[in-house]
């Protein structure tokens, strides 16, 4: 039987790229954080072909805690979106400058 | 057959995905993520990794994407508009195309090596996916299994805390 783990592979570099291009170029803080989590599914992509390549369970549990970190930031940042709306009235990321100097 | 529903799924995520990051309106941009979640289950599916995909649809598709899908409710967000992108950014884009490069030639150039573990395709069909995992969870990841418990608890206290209208 024929393996094809680098395609997933190839499959996971794409969809990091395509995560890290839409987070720099993107203004909206909710597009941005989605492109987070896009670059996290590649992540947890590669997480899964390396642990079944190598017939090991760890990549599947790094998968299970990247999960549990992004549920806990998805909480977090969203809270931080909305107080900085009510503050600024917009989540433009580049009209967020308080920790500028 | 894994090859031909590994290319139409891996397409469609990436297709997915794009949108997501093209998309004008944000609950367009919202609603193409879940999409992508979906297929990128599938691909967990394909991997033999029938936990992580259950729980990509559940965690993912179903509780971190409603999640946003309220923020972008509750915020009134207009389109955004169409602006030149600054010198910083294009020098960004053609950074990580570079890295794009890089890693595609590493990731697909080279072979996999590795000492392999014992976990075989037999023993998951034997035992069960989830019996193997829980072996696993309980004894030697049992400490990170908490430790992730005690950070969701202090993320949803940062929440409700962060976003707790003051009343004055």
């Amino acid at each position: 039987m024929v393996a094809y783990h680098n395609l997933y592979l190839a499959l996971s570099v794409v969809l990091f790229t395509i995560g890290a291009i839409g987070a720099i170029t993107r203004r909206n803080a909710i597009v941005v954080f989605m492109c987070i989590e896009i670059m996290l599914g590649a992540v947890n992509l590669a997480f899964i072909t390396f642990g079944r390549a190598n017939q090991s369970v760890d990549g599947i549990f790094m998968v299970m805690f990247v999960m549990a970190v992004a549920a806990a930031e998805a909480a977090v940042g969203l809270a931080i979106f909305i107080l900085m709306y009510r503050k600024r009235g917009t989540i433009n990321v580049e009209s967020f400058n308080l920790m500028k100097w | 057959m894994e090859l031909i529903i590994l290319l139409i799924c891996g397409g469609l995520t990436i297709i997915t995905s794009l949108l997501v990051i093209f998309a004008r309106n944000t609950v367009h941009s919202a609603l193409w993520m879940v999409a992508s979640f979906f297929f990128m289950a599938v691909l967990y599916l394909l991997l033999q990794a029938e936990f992580i995909a259950i729980l990509q649809i559940i965690v993912y598709a179903g509780a971190i994407m409603m999640f946003i899908i309220y923020a972008i409710m509750m915020l009134n967000l207009r389109q955004e508009e169409r602006a030149p992108m600054r010198k910083t950014k294009v020098v960004g884009v053609v950074a990580l195309l570079v890295l794009f490069l890089e890693l595609l030639v590493v990731a697909v150039g080279r072979g996999l090596l590795a000492i392999k573990g014992p976990v075989t395709d037999q023993l998951m069909a034997k035992f069960g996916h989830i019996a193997v995992l829980s072996n696993f969870l309980f004894s030697d990841y049992v400490l990170p299994f908490e430790l992730a418990s005690i950070l969701l608890t202090a993320g949803v206290v940062g929440a409700v805390i962060l976003a707790k209208q003051k009343s004055e």
